[in-house]
């Protein structure tokens, strides 16, 4: 570290010798500017920035010198001075030939030769919308990726999947893998500590900080990610930092502010107070069933005028802030980029945060012309409070909305409360907290012996250390004083664990071209793997000074330890062949052998093949048509299984009162037979563009089967278990993407870029164990039997979402098949009972939806006048339904808007069991109604609550996603600063969104980031809609 | 010069035995067989738990205890997801099937004596809640959605455990001897666990009185070889920090709501009923602020806020719960009202009943520590005393309720005798219009082996003992 520091202060003087003035215009070859071309002397460091105009001023050290002049999209140029003090350059289109894309393990390739479908997103874009977590910042922008921000907690984990669900495994992270500058990234999302899961805790990319990025490429398919093996089974997300570029020393200064506000709220009732059965009580336990507001004011005189809104009350305006500083500089034998970046945010519920600052710097170093050295060390610093946004919303919704929930603490510091537990004051004491130090290092060397030879070696680490604090005090013992229910007696939980991914590896590339046509690469590589895992856990409760938060203040202590150990090693080769440039053909293999798979099954091999052909070179095309390719891949990938998962263990603890160990059989069960779960993927697609590349069209088609899966499925505790790792199934994904862009307007002064990317996959269960005929993902309550489960099934889509619905009346329609739910079918009003007059429960487990999108969209608009540019991106996910628990909630506690009907007289809709017509005349209230019948609970909680159809909505969404202004400073005002450059933008997050879905922001979900439980969207920490101002300086 | 990169480099990494290397899927956390003896201390333990879980559960149903919020699903027949204990159950039976299993291979006939006894104990009130069950697939998962055993195939499982489990217990020589520290329920006495399987077999053929094969012959035959005193009780002392109705009742001195008794219990205790003041109920309950015991109505909730005493609780020194009260499996006090009510359907010898009728009640006293003055003037009070001749089942069972208060084994009373008790009737915004007989199968089985679960018309359906 020292050395390159030293190396980095030694460089900065050399370039402040300049002797000669020369000015210049860049332009493309229609004599239009281009904007921010990079001009360097040659063989000096000594480098400038064109302004927007194209305009550059740069100081050589004499008339001879030579520049060469570089912008992305065009070929490089190099012009001699020759003396003259204004020199202009006009650069070439570099058109297709030059599109290169980063693939597996960091190879550049031109994207011509692939023969699969990869995407690049520019660090800019990922920026634009300010984004803390760089999943979220991918929104909308890549084709066959189906991202959703798990909800709007600081710091809150996001979910990335590529190509749908390729696992059965319900808790298996389908996530892709995360490669930062060659090195295999932790992305895990870690619910290590208790109700974690609920928290939103991040997912370990969002620790890397957006504005740290150059570019990141997308890598979809089976062939893409062939040589990453079994880790990029699920896609690879490739990110390359920023780096530095000889010449002048450049500083970027980026900082943001924005507030936050939660964007949608479930509509309320507002018209009945605390109590039950109609009668007020200003301490009931029941929130809502009460009298009405009026009556109650009657009864209580310090009931206020109207009640409160309790959701939108109790949550508060968030904001967030964050400042980059980017350094780069050197010259072509010593390069150094460094960067800071420091951030802060605050939630919308009260006393959550979060924070991140990281530090990285990126070196290239040349020995010489056959060795180099590029090592990159990246730390981060992050964590924050989490509240459980799910018990959160719970206690908000037992909350009575006759009391103003904001108000939450008495002057001696313990709950206000009318009997209920605040969830203010929960959130204020009951604190969960995590800190994360991680460092990311990258040391890379690569020789190149011989002109057909390079060798590139790289040894990367990625460790984590996180420390997890969960504490509550105890009760005060004062007089009067409510104690907060989750508190107990108050608690001190620590959790230690440190996470490493060591990773080696080792790759020959050897180039050769055989006749003027005909060239080959072929690539060899070893690749190990080695993850440790260790945590340390230590509990204490009951405190005897009631707010000492230490362990040391606890009565009962136990602890319990982890420790895993992974391992994998592998061996692969890759030859590809390429005729006339235009045909390509790739074959790859992969050898594997893994630590946890017994001796046997721990070795496998995969391959993979995939073809490319550019036919617009040889086919004669219509003039607006400008280039042609077909493609076609065929991928194999094997994968392996935890560690620890092939027999079955026996757990322990401690009875704290006597110190006695006690052993019970673990829940979980292994398999001594696990072997390898295999994933065969075919991909077709073509990349058209037209009309002098101003349009362009990338189409992909996949289908996916996943065989021999290896998933740990719930089982009943009556087996001895409640879980088993069973090595069977299959599962088959099957999608089309396809991305489409144009350029409608291009001149001088205004521009309009589009974007669009669509996504359609459809899966299905082909097979699970015989002698399972379901596999339970995940159940969620609901009141009166109304649990709703989401289950794979043989024959059946991934995410079906099961539960109880209405009866439906079949005598004369379609037969009843006893699980799909027929909903154009008439209700069956009960005829008879206590429940006469209403709909009837059918408690039969029918499918009420699926809770995957059939089909994603996103479309950015980008518009650039002069200095201002404007940009704005739809998303759409559309054909989900997702499981509103807190609706469920609503109606079991008369919170919901429709609960006003409780004193109207109405019919419902529907059939008797005889086939008539329904007309009994009932009240859907409590107790006695003017009918003089006693509906007793009522009709809310007798039946409508017991429902599981009533809840289980469309939670499919349309949002403006991002809306992005932002205007240059022109360079003739920066001309009189010590500033290059300087923007300034406004940005909106969030701002509209349409959804039928009554709960909050359906994105959102209940589970954690790395869950495939997505079908559940109730009590979850609300989306936000946010609003941005960005400063941008380059010095 | 290629080929010897190529060489070089697969000598670096494989010579470096990649054998050894990835040879470390051995884990470092956790053991693949279990002491035998850390097996007996988690069943014996987990076993009283569930005594404790099951009576949790029923406790509001047989109006011991009452919810401080109106119209409870606890209070009111709402059906209850118990997938809790319903897990626990089963866990625990896991446990002791893997103990018996040990305790066969290594010839322990003790621990295997022990385990099947438990087996009983705890497959009992799988049977007692739900009715049919898995039993004869489960366990080992071979099947992974085990079949419900027919109820009263359970049934007879549990009588042929209790059976096997005595004449192992009686077989000299077991290869090892049960741990007397982590036997948490005998300290590793077998003569004191066969008596405790005798008393389980008695409390078996009872639960069939409604039955034309109850035999109350073979309840006073299984009796006979049960308890003599107070010392014989089957509980627990050791406990993870404190005793679980301690728990309940330190949490609700803390405000957060439980462990209220109900009105149906103070007013049989309190007088309102019986006109008489039993001594036992100070020494259980806390008093109001009115200085006086009262209960709450299941399904009416609380007055006020719930922090004003309005109401008794059960106490944090109450004798059930106090931080080191025993957790009670089997009391010598059921065994003698077992015993009364057996001798009393049996008919013919009423004075025997009589007296193990007054013995219950005394046995219960004395344990709790009534004072001998208060214990008698209750007992020789003319509505204990009514004299043999004047014993009626009725009697038999109020005082069997008072006496093996919050034990789970109170809601087969109720559902045998028809809720026989005086002045119980249907909570407040009761969701059933007759009393509950049974629980609705958990969420947990439903999702995870729903094709197995047997349908059940309400919570109203009456389980086959019961018809």
């Amino acid at each position: 570290m020292k050395k390159m520091l030293i190396l980095f202060l030694l460089v900065l003087p050399l370039s402040l010798l300049a002797q000669q003035q020369v000015k210049g215009k860049v332009t493309d070859e229609k004599n239009n500017p281009i904007a921010f071309a990079s001009i360097q002397e040659k063989g000096k460091s000594n480098t400038v920035i064109a302004d927007a105009n194209g305009a550059f001023n740069i100081t050589v050290q004499n008339g001879n010198a030579v520049l060469i002049i570089t912008s992305a999209e065009f070929l490089p140029q190099e012009i001699k001075v020759n003396n003259q003090t204004i020199v202009n350059s006009q650069l070439k289109s570099s058109g297709n030939l030059e599109e290169v894309v980063v693939t597996a393990f960091g190879v550049k390739r031109e994207k011509r030769s692939l023969g699969y479908s990869a995407q690049d997103v520019k660090g800019e874009e990922l920026t634009q919308s300010k984004q803390p977590n760089i999943i979220n910042a991918l929104q909308g922008k890549v084709s066959g990726v189906q991202i959703n921000s798990g909800g709007g907690a600081p710091g809150q984990g996001a979910s990335i999947l590529i190509r749908g669900v390729k696992s059965l495994d319900p808790g298996r992270n389908n996530a892709p893998l995360f490669v930062i500058d060659g090195v295999i990234m932790d992305n895990s999302t870690s619910n290590v500590g208790q109700q974690a899961s609920l928290r939103g805790m991040s997912n370990r990319a969002a620790d890397i900080n957006p504005d740290d990025i150059e570019s990141i490429s997308v890598l979809k398919g089976g062939a893409a990610t062939a040589l990453y093996g079994q880790v990029g089974s699920n896609g690879v997300v490739v990110i390359t930092t920023k780096s530095g570029k000889a010449g002048k020393i450049q500083v970027g200064v980026t900082s943001s502010y924005g507030i936050d506000q939660v964007n949608k709220f479930p509509e309320v009732q507002t018209k009945y107070s605390q109590g039950y059965s109609g009668v007020y009580n200003m301490n009931d336990f029941w929130p809502s069933w009460g009298p009405t507001v009026a009556a109650a004011k009657v009864l209580d005189p310090t009931h206020p005028d109207q009640i409160y809104n309790h959701y939108a009350r109790g949550y508060q305006n968030g904001n967030q802030f964050r400042t980059s500083i980017n350094m780069s500089g050197g010259n072509e034998n010593a390069l150094l980029s460094s960067s800071v970046s420091y951030f802060k945010q605050e939630g919308t519920i009260p006393f959550t945060d979060y924070k991140n600052i990281s530090a990285r710097i990126n070196g290239t170093f040349k020995f010489s012309d056959k060795l180099k050295f590029n090592p990159s060390i990246y730390f981060i610093n992050s964590g924050g409070l989490r509240y459980n946004a799910d018990r959160y919303n719970e206690s908000l919704t037992y909350w009575s909305p006759r009391w103003d929930v904001m108000d939450y603490i008495k002057p001696d510091g313990t709950m206000k409360s009318y009997g209920n537990n605040n969830p203010i004051y929960g959130a204020a004491t009951n604190q969960f907290k995590d800190d994360v130090d991680r460092i990311i290092g990258n040391m890379n060397w690569v020789y190149s012996p011989f002109i057909w030879l390079d060798i590139n070696y790289r040894l990367g680490i990625d460790q984590s250390n996180d420390f997890r604090t969960y504490t509550a005090p105890g009760p005060k013992g004062l007089v009067g004083e409510i104690p907060y229910e989750d508190n107990g007696l108050g608690f001190v939980n620590e959790y230690r664990i440190k996470n490493r991914i060591l990773n080696s590896n080792l790759i020959a590339t050897f180039k050769k071209d055989w006749t003027k046509k005909f060239g080959t690469v072929l690539r060899v590589g070893n690749d190990v793997r080695d993850q440790t895992y260790d945590r340390l856990t230590a509990e204490g409760t009951e405190l005897d000074i009631p707010d000492l938060l230490s362990l040391n203040n606890t009565k009962f202590r136990t602890t319990s330890q982890y420790k895993e150990k992974y391992r994998i090693v592998s061996f692969f080769g890759e030859l590809t062949m390429d005729y006339d440039n235009f045909l390509f053909l790739t074959v790859t293999g992969r050898q594997d052998q893994t630590s946890t798979l017994a001796p046997g099954n721990n070795s496998y091999f995969y391959p993979s093949v995939s073809f490319a052909g550019v036919f617009s070179d040889k086919i004669k095309l219509p003039s607006w048509w400008s280039y042609g390719k077909v493609r076609a891949s065929w991928a194999e990938i094997g994968k392996d299984y935890d560690p620890y998962s092939l027999n079955v263990y026996y757990g322990s603890y401690v009875l704290s009162s006597t110190g006695q160990v006690l052993w019970t059989r673990n829940d979980a069960k292994g398999d001594a037979a696990l072997k390898p779960e295999k994933t065969r993927t075919l991909e077709i697609g073509t990349e058209l563009k037209f009309l002098k590349n101003r349009l362009g069209l990338d189409f992909s088609w996949y289908k996916l089967n996943s065989r021999d899966q290896i998933i740990p499925v719930a089982i009943s505790p009556t087996t001895g278990f409640t879980s088993t790792i069973i090595n069977a199934g299959e599962i088959e994904n099957k999608g089309v993407e396809i991305s489409l862009n144009a350029v409608p307007i291009k001149n001088k002064n205004f521009s309009w870029d589009v974007n669009l990317n669509y996504t359609a996959n459809r899966n299905k269960v082909l097979s699970i164990r015989e002698d399972l005929t379901e596999i339970v993902v995940a159940s969620q309550f609901g009141y009166g039997g109304s649990s709703v489960t989401m289950k794979y099934v043989p024959g059946y889509a991934v995410g079906n979402l099961y539960g109880t619905s209405y009866l439906r009346y079949y005598a004369g329609g379609k037969p009843d098949d006893g699980v799909t739910l027929q909903k154009d079918l008439p209700i069956v009003i009960t005829a008879t009972g206590s429940n006469a007059g209403f709909p009837t429960r059918d408690a039969k487990q029918r499918i009420l939806g699926n809770a995957q999108p059939t089909w994603i969209g996103g479309i950015v608009n980008s518009f650039r006048y002069k200095d201002f540019g404007l940009s704005f991106q739809f998303d759409t996910q559309q054909g989900q339904y997702k499981y509103n628990q807190l609706g469920n909630f609503m109606s079991a506690f008369g919170i919901a808007k429709y609960t006003e009907d409780r004193d109207d007289a109405q019919t419902y809709a529907g059939v008797l069991p005889n086939g008539t017509s329904n007309t009994q005349v009932v009240y859907s209230g409590q107790g006695t109604k003017p009918d003089g019948r006693n509906y007793g609970n009522g009709y809310y909680r007798n039946v409508y609550r017991g429902v599981s159809e009533n809840f289980v909505e469309d939670a499919s969404w349309v949002r403006l996603r991002n809306l992005t202004l932002s205007y240059n400073i022109p360079s003739g005002v920066m001309a009189k600063t010590f500033m290059k450059s300087a923007t300034v933008s406004f940005t909106g997050n969030n701002l509209w969104l349409h959804t039928d879905f009554t709960g909050y922001d359906p994105e959102s979900s209940s589970f954690s980031s790395g869950s495939n439980a997505t079908g559940f969207a109730g009590f979850t920490y609300p989306a936000m809609r946010s609003y941005f101002m960005t400063l941008n300086v380059n010095l | 010069m290629k080929k010897n990169i190529i060489y070089i480099t697969l000598l670096f990494f494989t010579l470096s035995s990649c054998k050894k290397y990835l040879d470390v899927n051995e884990n470092p956390n956790s053991p693949t067989t279990a002491p035998i003896n850390g097996l007996l201390g988690q069943t014996t333990y987990q076993s009283a738990l569930n005594v404790f879980r099951v009576g949790n559960l029923t406790a509001n149903y047989v109006q011991y205890l009452a919810s401080p919020n109106a119209a409870s699903s606890s209070d009111i027949y709402e059906p209850i997801d118990a997938s809790g204990s319903w897990t626990s159950l089963y866990n625990t039976m896991t446990d002791i099937y893997d103990l018996e299993k040990l305790g066969a291979s290594s010839g322990s006939t003790q621990h295997q004596g022990v385990a099947k006894i438990l087996m009983a104990l705890n497959l009992k009130m799988v049977h007692d809640l739900w009715g049919n069950a898995p039993y004869s697939e489960a366990f080992t998962s071979l099947k992974l959605t085990p079949v419900f055993d027919d109820a009263q195939a359970l049934y007879n499982t549990c009588i042929t455990l209790v059976d096997a489990g005595i004449a192992l217990l009686q077989q000299p020589g077991s290869a090892i001897t049960l741990s007397t520290s982590l036997d948490f329920i005998h300290k590793g006495n077998t003569a004191a666990w066969i008596k405790t399987a005798y008393a389980l077999k008695a409390r078996l053929l009872m639960l069939i009185s409604k039955k034309g094969t109850f035999n109350a012959n073979n309840v006073i035959t299984a009796l006979n070889n049960s308890y003599t005193s107070n010392n014989d009780d089957a509980a627990i002392t050791a406990f993870n920090i404190r005793n679980p109705w301690a728990q309940v009742a330190l949490d609700n001195a803390g405000l957060l709501l439980g462990g209220w008794l109900s009105k149906q219990y103070v007013d049989m205790m309190n007088g309102t009923i019986y006109g008489i003041i039993d001594p036992r109920l100070p020494l259980i309950a806390s008093i109001t602020r009115f200085n006086d015991y009262r209960g709450t109505r299941n399904g009416a909730g609380r007055v006020g806020n719930g922090t004003s005493f309005e109401e008794s609780y059960i106490s944090t020194t109450g004798y059930y719960s106090s931080n080191t009260s025993p957790l009670f499996i089997v009391t010598y006090s059921e065994v003698k009202f077992l015993e009364a009510e057996a001798r009393f359907r049996k008919g013919g010898d009423l004075p025997a009943a009589y007296n193990a009728y007054l013995e219950g009640i005394r046995a219960n006293m004395n344990k709790i520590g009534v004072s001998a003055v208060n214990r008698d003037a209750y007992v020789n009070d003319p509505s204990v005393s009514v004299g043999s001749a004047n014993l009626t089942l009725a009697l038999i069972l109020k005082e069997k309720y008072k006496s093996i208060f919050l034990n789970p084994e109170t809601w087969n009373d109720a559902r045998r005798n028809n809720y026989l008790y005086q002045g119980f009737s249907l909570p407040l915004n009761a969701a059933l219009p007759s009393y509950i007989r049974r629980l609705d199968y958990p969420s947990v089985e439903l999702t995870r082996n729903g094709a197995n679960v047997p349908a059940i018309t309400g919570l109203d359906q009456k389980l086959w003992w019961d018809q």
